[in-house]
Parts: C-alpha cells; structure tokens; sequence
C-alpha cells in the first residue's frame, strides 16, 4: 500500500520538471493528483504519459495569476472531494536584470510568480484545511531562498520570502494538523531551467548556460546538479504520515551548497 | 524487497530510542544492521528484537563505549569484520550529565559530553570513512539535535557537543561530496526517550525547573506545541540512506515541529 494512499494533491506547475517528477511520486504512492500549467495541450500530454486514469487531472491556470492560482484549490476540492497536499511548486526566473536596471514590471512580474502565487495558494489552502484540521502545504523555494547571485534579484529574493511565509504560517497552524515546509533543491537542469538558463546566465555575466550550471555544481559538495526525484522523495516524506511532526523546515536538496 | 538490500549499516546507541527505531528501519528495509551500545543484556534484547520478524536484513550487537576512541573504532572494524563492509554509519549516541551552568561546570562533565557526541562522532566517522572512500558510496546520518542550531542556559556542554557535530557535518560533506558518500545530520526535538529520561532530570535542575518544565519548555518552542517522536526522525534516516538521498548532504535537517529559527 502506497503512503499517501486516499490523499487529494495538487500541484503547481505540475506537468514537467520538478513539479511533475513530484506528480509522479504522489501518483505512484496512491494519491489523486491535479497538475497544473498554463498549456492545456501539455496538460493533457502530461496526463496520457502519467496513465494514471481517473486519479489525474489537469487545470489549466497562470501562476501568476490570483485567481487561477485560488481556481486550481477549489477545482480540487471539487474535482476529488477534498485538499490534503498543496504543492505550490511553480516559480522562475522571468525578469532578468541587475536591481539598478529593473523596472517595476519586471519586479512585479518576478514577486506574482515566486511569493505571491504560493501566498494566494497556501491561504486558500488552509481555508479547506484548518475546517478539517488536516493538511500538508509544501513549497518549493531554492538554494536562492537561502543565497544571492547577481542578475536575479527578483527571484532570489521572492525565494527569500517564501522561507519566510512557510516559518510564519507553520507557527501559525502547527496545532491544527498541518504542516507547512519548503524544498531548497539545488541547481537542476529542468526544461525550464534551460529556458531561461541562457538569459540568467547573461545577467550573471557569464558567458554561457554551461558556465552558469558549471558554477552551480562548483559550489556544492557534489560537483553535480540535483535530480528531480531527489526533490520528488522528501516531497513524498513530508506528505506521508511520517511527516506529521516536521514543520517550518527548509529542507536543503542541494548537494552541499548552502551553509546553513 | 527492501531498497537497503545488500547495505550493511552500524548505528551507535542502537539498543533503545531513536537509534533502536533507525536500526530497525534499516533492518526491515533489508540491510544487515550492527548495534552498539554499552550493555550486552540490552545488547541482546534488541537484536532478538529486530531478528523477530524473521525478514529483512541481519542484526548483530557490538558492545563498547562510545565515549572511549578504542571502543569506537573496534565497532567499525567489527563491523566490517562480521558483515565485510560498512555502507551506512549512523553515530547516534550522546549526551551528558553533572550539567550546570558554565560558571560552575567542570572540566569534567564538559569532556563528557564532548567525548559522548563530538569525539566519538570523529572516531567513527574518520574509522567508517577509510572504508567508504576506497568504496565510493557511504552515508553517514549523524544525531545532532535541536541544541546543534540553537542554545539552553544550564545544558551548554551539550549544546557544544551537538554544535561541533554540525561543524564536523558540514566540513566532512565536503570533502567527500564527489566520492559517493553523503554526510548529514539530524537535528531532532525533544523525544521523550528512555535516555531523555535518565539525563532530562540532570539538564532540568541546572536549567533551575522540574524535569516537566523542561519537556513543556521544548513543547512550547515548537509549532506543533508537542514533543517529537522516534518515529519521525526514523523516516529521515531512511531517506537519506536511500539512492533518493544521493543530493542531500552536508544538510542539518531539523525534525523538530518547527522550532528552530534555520
């Protein structure tokens, strides 16, 4: 029998790279699962390949975007009855910039994907789950949410605030059932990192998107990124029952980067 | 089966309380399990314990103090001896005793507790490592606490103890991070233990409240307003022992309901 057995998640930018890798460990340890993107054509390639029939389904929403980050959780209630596991795992590099030349709508851009879509996710989260005194909120942050590198302040400093949201509300709730942690993984070489990778690594000032993961990996103790389901297995950790009593954790998937 | 299978693991302190509960994960998950701890009877009770369920991995016990460099590095020799290799080192025994405010305490009961946490972390993990470098794969889980990231007036030689072990995580984690081996450690609550039971009393009075207090103090310092359980610190030493765990090191991974700040 699977750990998360009967368990009702969702997910964030849900249909590939960290977000899917954590889909699919949900899926296979027996929970129903919505995924979530902005591309309903690669929400439903996401489904065929998950093959996991009624226990997948897909919303099609903008992160960014409050109200289809609030449409995703009330799709879920309604879609599977309930809301156990709130991933909000969707966030990036959009805007990159040194802080003397960023523009307000760069900013603004960067604080609605990485801090304010988990807000609005986790506060209409907990509104399903402190009636039921029950719930797992899990947010992917990053080794940024710890760190600072030059060229990606808005991300950075959204994944700052996101460790601070999850210590906050972990205190606020740590009574009520629920418990509230963030993922710090390290660099990991996700569709969407190479997307963006090149222009980061640019704002960076370096010459390429391999010197940009090259000093990643240089920094950590492995001298390699992370993998996806090295992120996917604490998810799963912190979703089961034996994650009951961790809370207000920034787990660190990093290889041994950060310091503290 | 077990995804341990074919790992040989050896866990200090293994005969009760988080050490016990580690071991015995590791042992259902199918890897060979040795347990170290200072008193053969218990030594005994335990594997009979772990062996009952008739699957998973084998146990053995290895008596010693952990607070003698001797003893320490023997178990890993032991180790290697009985079961031909050591994948797995979990140095979870610590502690300490006669606490008192740093302005009375002795040199004593500081080298105690340092010798019980810190030296015998260093004992065991220099030992394993010279068996896991040639090897290229090893983890090693060590048992901070709590008391590693934060601090209690009363308990300081402890709080040192457990800090050291951080220190010693972290600069080990990089030495070895591209040769297969994972170094981290946990940083659990207050579990109410059969040791928290015999050293809690000790640590109470020089904190200057009753034993009760000082289980309420850790309680009320958590979000979750509870102590924590073996359990939980179990589950994530299994974690990282897994293939999944290859990514996670030099981490000091809190199961601590929320309490500390980092």
């Amino acid at each position: 029998m699977g750990k998360l057995e009967g368990k009702v998640a969702c997910v964030t930018g849900g249909t590939r790279s960290i977000g899917r890798g954590i889909a699919d460990a949900f899926l296979a340890e027996g929970a129903s699962v919505v995924v979530n993107g902005r591309d309903p054509a690669k929400g439903q390639r996401c489904l065929d390949e998950m093959g996991a029939g009624d226990r997948a389904a897909f919303f099609a929403g903008d992160a960014r975007r409050q109200s289809d980050v609030e449409g995703l959780v009330d799709f879920t209630v309604e879609h599977f009855g309930r809301l156990d596991i709130c991933c909000l795992n969707s966030g990036g590099v959009e805007a990159t910039a040194p802080v003397a030349s960023m523009s307000d709508e760069e900013w603004k851009l960067e604080m609605d994907w990485n801090i304010n879509h988990v807000f609005w996710g986790m506060r209409k989260s907990l509104q399903h789950m402190i009636p039921r005194q029950a719930g797992r909120i899990i947010v992917t942050s990053s080794v940024e949410g710890k760190l600072g590198k030059p060229g990606l302040a808005g991300y950075v400093t959204g994944k700052h605030a996101v460790n601070g949201l999850v210590k906050a509300a972990a205190k606020e709730v740590g009574t009520l059932g629920i418990t509230v942690n963030a993922l710090l993984p390290g660099i990991i070489e996700t569709d969407i990192v190479r997307e963006t990778g090149p222009a980061s690594a640019a704002a960076m000032g370096l010459e390429s998107y391999e010197a940009m993961i090259g000093l990643f990996c240089q920094e950590s103790s492995i001298k390699r990124p992370n993998r996806v389901e090295e992120v996917a297995a604490v998810a799963v950790l912190l979703a089961s029952d034996a994650g009951r009593n961790m809370t207000g954790c920034l787990f660190p998937i990093d290889g041994g980067t950060m310091p503290y | 089966m077990g995804f341990l299978e074919g790992r040989v693991a050896c866990v200090t302190g293994g005969t009760r309380g988080i050490g016990f509960a580690i071991a015995s994960a590791f042992q259902r998950e199918g890897a060979d399990v040795v347990i170290n701890g200072r008193d053969p009877a218990k030594g005994a009770q335990a594997v009979e314990e772990l062996s009952r369920s008739g699957s998973g991995g084998a146990a053995a016990f290895v008596a010693g103090d952990v607070k003698l460099r001797s003893d320490c590095e023997s178990l890993v020799a032991r180790t290697v001896e009985r079961f031909g290799r050591i994948d797995i080192l979990v140095p979870n025994a610590g502690g300490g005793s006669n606490y008192a405010p740093v302005v009375d305490m002795t040199d004593e009961a500081m080298a105690e507790a340092l010798d019980w946490s810190f030296w015998h972390t260093f004992w065991t993990v220099r030992a394993a490592l010279r068996h896991m470098i040639p090897n290229g794969w090893g983890r090693i889980i060590a048992m901070s606490s709590v008391e590693g990231k934060m601090g209690k007036p009363g308990i300081a030689s402890y709080v040192v103890a457990k800090h050291a072990v951080c220190g010693l995580t972290k600069s080990v984690a990089r030495e070895v991070g591209t040769m297969g081996i994972t170094v981290n450690a946990l940083c659990p609550g207050a579990i109410e233990t059969d040791e928290m039971r015999a050293q809690g009393p000790s640590a109470a009075e020089s904190m200057g409240i009753t034993y009760e207090e000082l289980l309420q103090t850790f309680a009320n310092e958590s979000a979750i307003k509870r102590l924590n359980e073996v359990k939980d610190v179990a589950e994530v030493a299994l974690l990282l022992a897994s293939d999944a765990g290859a990514g996670i090191t030099g981490s000091l991974i809190s199961i601590d309901g929320g309490t500390s700040p980092y």
